[in-house]
């Protein structure tokens, strides 16, 4: 037992206990965020006598007599300095790390009056951020140290909501101060705690489940099993093949699948509870990667499959071949990319209970609160389900799919019970799905010009133990595997394998992250063959208004390639004339679900009893800030100012189905779809007032309507919008390490510039740690060995200068001309870097994560 | 941060002569420090005060011991010990020896602690300065600099 001190208050903390378990689960304040509880990200950094430390490292009895600071105990004064110099300066996305980061910021300020950019960066250094890339959070902090001396608080530098304004996001306050709730800040009234007992092997047969133990023990509410599943046990995004509780006689298909469910009054019964279930196993031989796959005898991942092919894909137009037998140069390699994990801050959490009117009501941290629904009524076989977002700790295609949210609802449908499931950050590691690891090789042929004649390339991937969105990420791989360029003979083949390594489906960029660094790459090499530098065979080839794309899509005049090539070149050739290595790439990516998939925008808005304007749309904000261009997209089209519009977080029962945050969608498909809804709301205030529209729903729908792939048509719409990019990295010969970015991106309107530049900024950065320092090691047993602390993620110490520039380009005529921006930014990085590398030492590199630089990891 | 400050690993526990390898008190890093920014503590140890040190290294090239060293200034958690014996006879030779035992390597959250011939040490590159290490650490031979996560000594 210890008496110190939280926020001024003296407290006494009986249980000794970790003090994030303290703040949290016994004094309620939740700003102090559960990220690991390792000591690893920094989620849950307060202020221990004026130092930052993280909580979930002293434990309570250590602290007697400690002042301990959380944002909530902020001066009036403080709290309003960081709102605005976080919202000012852009700093705020998914916002997980953003109270550890202010308290960071508080540190230094109480110590250092001036710091110098330095110091700003060893102040937040300790501090993980997967969104920003840290840019944004370093000016926050300059910005908060001036005004903290001038000790004024202005007016927001940009105050008109409209399209193409630097508005302070509508969500900087709730995050910055703590009070916004992940669904792990909800602590319910009898609140159970719900977790899986997961295989022990990557492939085996269940034999028996032995319960028994478990249930006696005092505490335990339910142990469930594969036997209590009232509807459908597999679930899936597209095809069903995740096994909600795998069942006796079953086979495991990774060290991830759930056994049996655990429900317990509390987290600590919960733990003993789940080591006295008892599962017996065969264990039998494994599938370590799609070499193993492949084979005619090897074992299969699925009873119900033939073979471990997931997907297999073919794109061919014109004649590959033939072109490339006629080029004059040509190329080919071998080239390798690794698995990646998304790291986002928040670990997975879902809060279940019984809501007023009997529904199961899931509170969920995920990237379409309508897919949620969906996979949750088919296991329990029943509609009576609620799905309501609550803030994303970040997803980058990583909460795409079930995790917890399934358990937790079935918990609650099963023992009426509300219910908490979250994964530890061990668990977060192992169990969602990745990004792809590929291996590829690439043939390309150009003429004496540089002009490219063919593309052929065969490419495969490891889906892991469950498909989740490996044949759309195999698919978009292939048909982006051509890069922005103007030529028609392309050919690829590629197929997925299932093996029982972790599954493996959505990540930013979305099977186009691998290929762009295989295209990108020979393209750079190509120039050297021809004489001509990396950006002139871009600017040769470059695919523009009116041309036709490999894929046979015709472009339309929104198509700004060319523009983002011209607005790197002075900084190209001011690096190239100052004899620093440089690389440069280019990159495509699509803007919506596309080939032909129905892929609808649906919003409602909705006048309230306030006289104000609702707008729901069943879309996640997973923190890219989609809340804020909902309301930007209202204000331009509609006579409304700012404070009429309130923006609703997505929910199942009033938000219509928007579709996934994913493909990089949610602006232009569910914007045009609000834009829609504004022209009626628009018409209807001609005649009308707020007041007078009291309970009147203005709805939008839009359905990006694409052709699907392969499609017997001369030229098919493969997406209805492409985003380009051209990015470049600039080393210092001396240290060998990144002295600069510069990305250049396409996105047709830029809704918020700022918020569009922290997406490049952070885009780059996580980019920066697939081409040159993160991996996801696995070992013999399937197991991934590493935490989360030494995935390799850049820190913000360690990030170089980075230059983003948006370019505006209009044309296309939906949503404004706005083009989603959420994945191309990660997608050109690491080619440009190799190339940089190249440049340095003459080395080609071929394989992620770069070798031979300062950045490579030590004892890999 | 380029600018780096002295660290002596010793914590001197003992107070005999049982330790081989531990600071013996001689003074003569306190003798060619140009700031005066090391003196001999209490417990007859030498300290370096890292608000004063210049980070020259200078005691480093004095110390007859070899157990001075300049590390970042930015990661308060450092090993304060330079023992190489075995665990069972580092044990008796002091109260806060490092005896190897390698929990800090296990509870790491990012690879820094690591634990070679019998001695604990932190690849400052890699920590996260969670002080995890220093909290876990059953010898208390790990330290929180600043005072906050363990006592000041």
């Amino acid at each position: 037992m210890a008496t110190f001190f939280v926020n001024g208050q003296a407290v006494t903390a009986k249980k000794n206990q970790t003090l994030l378990r303290f703040l949290r689960d016994e004094l309620q304040l939740t700003s102090v965020k559960d990220g690991c509880s390792e000591g690893a990200c920094g989620a849950c950094t307060v202020l221990i006598d004026g130092e930052t430390c993280r909580a979930c490292v002293p434990k309570t009895d250590a602290l007697e007599g400690r002042h301990v600071i959380t944002v909530e105990g902020l001066s009036d004064f403080e709290k309003k300095l960081y709102t605005y110099a976080y919202g000012e300066a852009g700093a705020v996305q998914c916002g997980f790390c953003i109270p550890g980061m202010v308290l960071c910021t508080k540190a230094l300020l109480d110590k250092v009056e001036d710091p110098t950019e330095e110091q700003m960066r060893y102040a937040i250094r300790n501090n993980y951020c997967r969104c920003t890339g840290y840019v944004k959070i370093i000016k926050a902090i300059e910005l908060a140290a001036q005004l903290k001396k001038a000790g004024v608080i202005p007016e927001p530098s940009e105050a008109d909501w409209k399209l193409g304004s630097s508005v302070h996001r509508l969500d900087v306050e709730e995050k910055v101060l703590g009070y916004g709730k992940y669904p792990d800040d909800w602590y319910l009234p009898g609140m159970t705690y719900g977790s899986a007992v997961r295989s022990q092997y990557p492939r085996a047969r269940v034999l028996g489940i032995d319960i028994s133990k478990a249930k006696a023990l005092p505490g335990v509410v339910a142990v469930l099993t594969a036997e209590d599943i009232p509807g459908e046990n597999k679930v899936g995004h597209i095809k069903h093949d995740q096994y909600s509780l795998i069942p006796v006689g079953g086979l495991t298909h990774w060290l991830g699948d759930p056994i049996a469910l655990v429900v317990a009054e509390d987290q600590e019964t919960l733990e003993k509870a789940k080591k006295l279930v008892k599962v017996t196993y065969e264990p039998l031989p494994a599938v370590h990667g799609p070499e193993e796959a492949k084979e005619p005898d090897a074992p299969r991942v699925f009873d119900e499959e033939e073979n471990n092919v997931q997907a297999y894909k073919h794109v061919s137009r014109g004649d590959a071949t033939g072109a490339i037998a006629r080029s004059k140069y040509v190329i080919s390699k071998h080239f390798e990319t690794p698995w990646t994990e998304h790291a986002f801050l928040e670990p997975e959490c879902a809060v279940a209970y019984r809501d007023e009117d009997g529904y199961v009501r899931v509170l969920s941290t995920d990237q379409s609160s309508h897919t949620t629904l969906h996979e949750c009524k088919i296991l329990l076989g029943s509609d009576k389900v609620r799905v309501q977002n609550q803030l994303v700790g970040g997803g980058f295609g990583g909460k795409e799919d079930m995790t917890v949210q399934h358990h937790a609802a079935l918990i609650t449908h099963l023992t009426g019970r509300a219910v908490k499931v979250k994964l530890s950050r061990a668990e977060s590691l192992l169990i969602h799905p990745k990004r792809h690891p590929f291996w590829m090789d690439f043939t390309i042929g150009c003429d004496e010009n540089g002009i490219i004649q063919g593309v052929k390339a065969s490419v495969y991937s490891d889906t892991g133990a469950f498909a989740s969105l490996g044949g759309p990420v195999l698919e978009r791989a292939c048909t982006h595997a051509s890069g922005p360029y103007n030529y028609q003979n392309f050919e690829i083949e590629g197929t997925a394998y299932y093996t029982n390594n972790p599954p493996a489906g959505a990540f930013r960029g979305f099977g186009v992250t691998q290929t762009c660094f295989a295209i990108e790459s020979l393209l750079n090499e190509m120039a050297e063959r021809i004489g001509i530098s990396p950006w002139e065979i871009r600017y040769r080839n470059a695919i523009r208004p009116g041309q036709e794309l490999p894929n046979g899509q015709i472009v339309g005049p929104e198509t700004g390639l060319v523009e983002t090539l011209e607005a790197i070149k002075p900084y190209y050739d001011a690096a190239v004339a100052a004899g620093k290595p440089v690389g440069l790439a280019s990159a495509m990516k699509n803007s919506g679900v596309g080939v032909g998939l129905p892929d609808w925008g649906r919003c409602k808005l909705i006048v309230e009893d306030d006289a104000k304007v609702h707008i729901y749309a069943g879309a996640s904000c997973i923190g890219q800030g989609l809340g804020t261009v909902l309301v930007q997209m209202v204000v331009t089209n509609t006579p409304l100012q700012r404070d009429d519009i309130v923006y609703e977080r997505s929910n199942t029962w009033i938000a219509p189905d928007s579709g996934d945050s994913s493909g990089s969608r949610q602006t232009l498909i569910t914007g045009e779809a609000c834009r829609r809804a504004c022209e009626k709301l628009t018409e209807a205030l001609k005649t009308r007032t707020l007041q007078e529209l009291n309970g009147e729903v203005f709805y939008g729908e839009y359905l990006a309507k694409t052709d699907k792939l392969g499609a017997d048509v001369p030229h098919p719409v493969s997406h209805v919008a492409y985003g380009y990019a051209t990015q470049m990295c600039v080393l210092d010969r001396k240290t060998g390490k990144i002295e600069s970015m510069v990305a250049v991106h396409d996105v047709g309107k830029a809704v918020n510039p700022k918020s569009c530049e922290g997406q490049i900024e952070g885009g780059v950065v996580m980019s920066m740690g697939y081409a040159l320092r993160e991996q996801y090691p696995i070992d013999d047993n399937c197991k991934p060995i590493d935490k989360f602390g030494k995935l390799g993620l850049f820190r913000a110490h360690e990030i170089p200068e980075i230059k983003a520039i948006v370019v505006d380009k209009p044309g296309l005529d939906v949503a404004c001309g706005a083009i989603g921006i959420g994945e191309i930014t990660s997608i050109p990085t690491a080619p440009a870097i190799a190339e940089a590398y190249y440049q340095l030492d003459g080395q080609r590199r071929t394989k992620l994560p770069l070798s031979d630089t300062p950045y490579e990891r030590r004892g890999r | 941060m380029e600018k780096q400050v002295a660290l002596v690993a010793c914590n001197g526990g003992c107070r005999s002569d049982s330790c081989s390898y531990g600071c013996i008190g001689c003074a003569a890093c306190v003798s060619v420090c140009p700031a005066d920014a090391i003196a001999i503590n209490d417990c007859g140890v030498a300290e370096v005060d890292e608000s004063l040190c210049l980070g020259c290294g200078a005691c480093a090239d004095a110390c007859p011991q070899e157990i001075i060293h300049l590390h970042d200034p930015n990661c308060p958690m450092v090993v304060k010990c330079s023992n190489r014996d075995p665990g069972k006879v580092a044990r008796t030779a002091c109260q806060v020896s490092c005896i190897g035992c390698g929990i800090c390597e296990k509870v790491c959250p990012s690879g820094a602690a690591k634990v070679a011939d019998d001695l604990s040490s932190i690849d400052e590159s890699l920590c996260l300065s969670c002080g995890m290490c220093a909290v876990k650490c059953p010898r208390h031979a790990i330290y929180d600099l600043r005072g906050v996560l363990t006592a000041k000594r």
